[in-house]
């Protein structure tokens, strides 16, 4: 009895144990079965050069917002404006590329709109994140005030100013400005000019190298489907470099920094992190504001890409992003989550959102049927993992 | 004899027209266990939450190695080196050990990132000195017993300075074991002889076992002041009891 502690009771784990009770694990499974199952059942396609590109566009739309809603939840709070943050952004940059800077400040350039228009958004995320820690309301009324009202905004303004609710028609300024080009142009096109060259090199026919298998080289032609020799895939949409940023940012400021220990500390019980000299409203204001900037940068890199801006942008784009965040190991009750769970979830809902058009056969709706069951599976399964660790409290 | 630590002088706690605090007295002296003892609603949390800097007194004087000082916030008493560890323990379950320990003064390199092995080796060398070796830092507060709380919130608040650890109720809400564990780590913090505990408790066998010092609270104001020597065992259960004689309780029960 003498020479057993207390300590001795807790089952030391092994390295593999511990890296399946991860909370990135179940979202890991379920993305590597969802990339398989559609990689079969779109015969390659959704894993071709434009397929590729195409689904990894909507997978870092998710992914950039997903992980403001994630950062935000772990510290115990949502942001159901991220949706009507997005909308309203979007608006704010369209019209003034094309009617020109509030106050009659002149013409703007996309710098300029972008930087007035994430002065704004900025400043509503802060508003928000006060309204919250001071009156201590749940910021789910709270935002979800913020949703209606910055959607209705939107639309007035559209109308008020542009007489539609809609800008279409912009110059493409892609062309000229180097600031609109790293939001909305092309990045990593070396990957592409890669994978060109290796599509052209196995399929051109005299050079086939013996050693391959014919399964190989037909599995690699499919990825390079109709090429016609001619490298038709150029690159990715910037919101892909935009995403791995903000995810990377977000992982390291969560596992490596004082910041992150404020955030976890913030959200598993704000009284104990408070008495400990956590600041937790500064920590908050600061999510609601992170939420804000991912919005913009959500819009902008839109808004670039296509040069033109509606009043339904965004729509429903805040339950999306709790869903992802969730799906990828985030509590609801804040205080744990993971960003590379969040960017597996990105993945994995991006991929089946996106499926419909590499699978025609099936019906679009699914993939609401899709999220709504994963959606609660991974609640069951987050709550598991909060049981085990607070020992079953 | 030496001197105390902390001495508070008729301190004096009004709440609007109520008088938490009518007057009390109190010395600690580093290496003694300074025992608090009185019912609910005695002014027990009301006195710690003055010497901690969470409520300014009314009136009265507190002084820190005999110079007077005021707590403007709990981070005046904290500087002050009044280490304050309450029921709740302030713990994060989800987060670890080391997180928690160093919870609001992570320790950072130039480039702003934790040091996270250094963070874990302090935290596991703190919590060894005074009784329990942890093995693994990185183990959610989730997964450890009442009595390991405890152990980490007092070596939290040692380890950041206290010099004066006030204790609110370390042992209540445990097992027999733990309640035992969390006195000898209590013990342990005692024998190092540099600081002073105020060891707030219910439990008169607790505070027989390792206090040197008793006062007991009733009412808001000091009825008794004793010590490991002068302190008898009946009398001690009449304090405990808020000054009622035993036999006017029998009495008073027997006419029902």
């Amino acid at each position: 009895m003498a020479d057993r502690s207390e300590s001795d009771r807790l089952q030391q784990e092994t390295r593999l144990q511990r890296m399946i009770r991860r909370p990135e694990m179940g979202a890991f499974v379920v993305m590597v079965v969802i990339i398989f199952s559609l990689l079969i059942a779109s015969d390659g396609k959704a894993f071709n050069a434009l397929g590729l590109k195409n689904n990894i566009k909507i997978i870092a739309q998710y992914g950039i917002i997903a992980t403001g809603a994630a950062m935000l939840m772990i510290a115990g709070e949502f942001d159901l404006s991220i949706g009507s943050m997005i909308g309203f952004a979007g608006m704010s940059m369209a019209l003034m590329l094309k009617w020109g800077l509030p106050f009659g400040l002149g013409e703007a350039t996309p710098f300029m709109a972008f930087f007035v228009t994430l002065l704004m958004t900025l400043t509503i995320g802060w508003i928000i994140g006060n309204v919250v820690v001071r009156s201590g309301l749940s910021s789910f009324i709270v935002t979800l005030a913020f949703l209606f009202f910055l959607r209705g905004t939107t639309e007035v303004s559209f109308r008020l100013i542009n007489q539609s609710t809609q800008v279409s028609g912009l110059p493409d300024y892609k062309e000229e400005s180097w600031f609109a080009n790293i939001l909305g142009g092309e990045v990593f096109g070396w990957f592409y000019d890669l994978w060109f060259r290796i599509g052209t090199w196995v399929t051109s026919g005299t050079e086939y190298p013996a050693r391959l298998p014919v399964e190989t080289i037909n599995f690699l032609a499919a990825l390079n489907i109709n090429r016609r020799l001619e490298q038709w895939v150029t690159g990715f949409d910037a919101r892909f470099l935009w995403w791995l940023v903000i995810a990377g940012v977000a992982w390291f400021v969560m596992s490596r920094t004082q910041l992150g220990n404020w955030i976890y500390a913030t959200g598993d019980n704000k009284e104990s992190a408070r008495a400990n000299g956590v600041p937790v409203n500064k920590v908050k204001i600061g999510l609601f504001m992170f939420t804000a900037f991912c919005a913009t940068m959500f819009a902008a890199c839109q808004v670039f890409d296509t040069n033109t801006s509606d009043a339904a942008k965004g729509n429903l784009m805040e339950l999306f992003a709790i869903a992802i965040a969730v799906v990828g190991g985030t509590l609801m009750t804040g205080g744990f989550g993971s960003i590379l769970g969040v960017v597996f979830g990105a993945i994995t809902v991006g991929l089946v959102a996106n499926a419909v058009f590499f699978i025609p056969a099936i019906d679009g709706a699914w993939f609401r049927v899709f999220l709504g069951a994963i959606l609660l599976a991974a609640v069951f399964a987050n709550e598991r993992i909060r049981k085990r660790i607070t020992g079953g409290i | 004899m030496a001197e105390p630590y902390m001495r508070v002088e008729g301190l004096v706690k009004r709440f609007g027209p109520f008088t938490a605090l009518g007057g009390v007295d109190l010395e600690v002296y580093p290496g003694e266990v300074h025992a608090l003892l009185g019912d609910n609603g005695a002014g027990k949390s009301t006195l710690i939450k003055t010497l901690a800097g969470v409520h300014e007194p009314t009136e009265g004087q507190i002084y820190i190695e005999g110079k007077p000082v005021q707590f403007r916030s709990p981070r005046d008493a904290s500087d002050a080196g009044i280490g304050t560890v309450y029921q709740d323990l302030a713990l994060n379950q989800l987060m670890s050990v080391t997180r928690n320990f160093f919870m609001g003064r992570e320790m950072k390199t130039a480039f702003g990132t934790l040091k996270m092995d250094e963070m874990d080796q302090i935290a596991h060398d703190e919590m060894l000195k005074i009784g329990i070796d942890f093995s693994d830092p990185t183990q959610a507060v989730g997964t450890m017993s009442g009595g390991q709380r405890q152990t980490l919130a007092i070596a939290r608040a040692i380890y950041f300075g206290a010099k004066v650890l006030i204790l609110d109720e370390p042992t209540s809400a445990l097992g027999q074991k733990q309640q035992m564990e969390v006195l000898k780590t209590v013990m342990r913090v005692r024998k190092r002889g540099d600081i002073a505990i105020i060891f707030i408790t219910h439990n008169e066998i607790h505070s027989r076992l390792i206090a040197d010092r008793y006062t007991f609270l009733a009412l808001g104001k000091v009825i008794g002041a004793e010590t490991r020597e002068t302190l008898q065992h009946d009398e001690m259960r009449r304090l405990m009891a808020g000054g009622a004689e035993m036999a006017d309780l029998e009495q008073e029960l027997a006419a029902i």
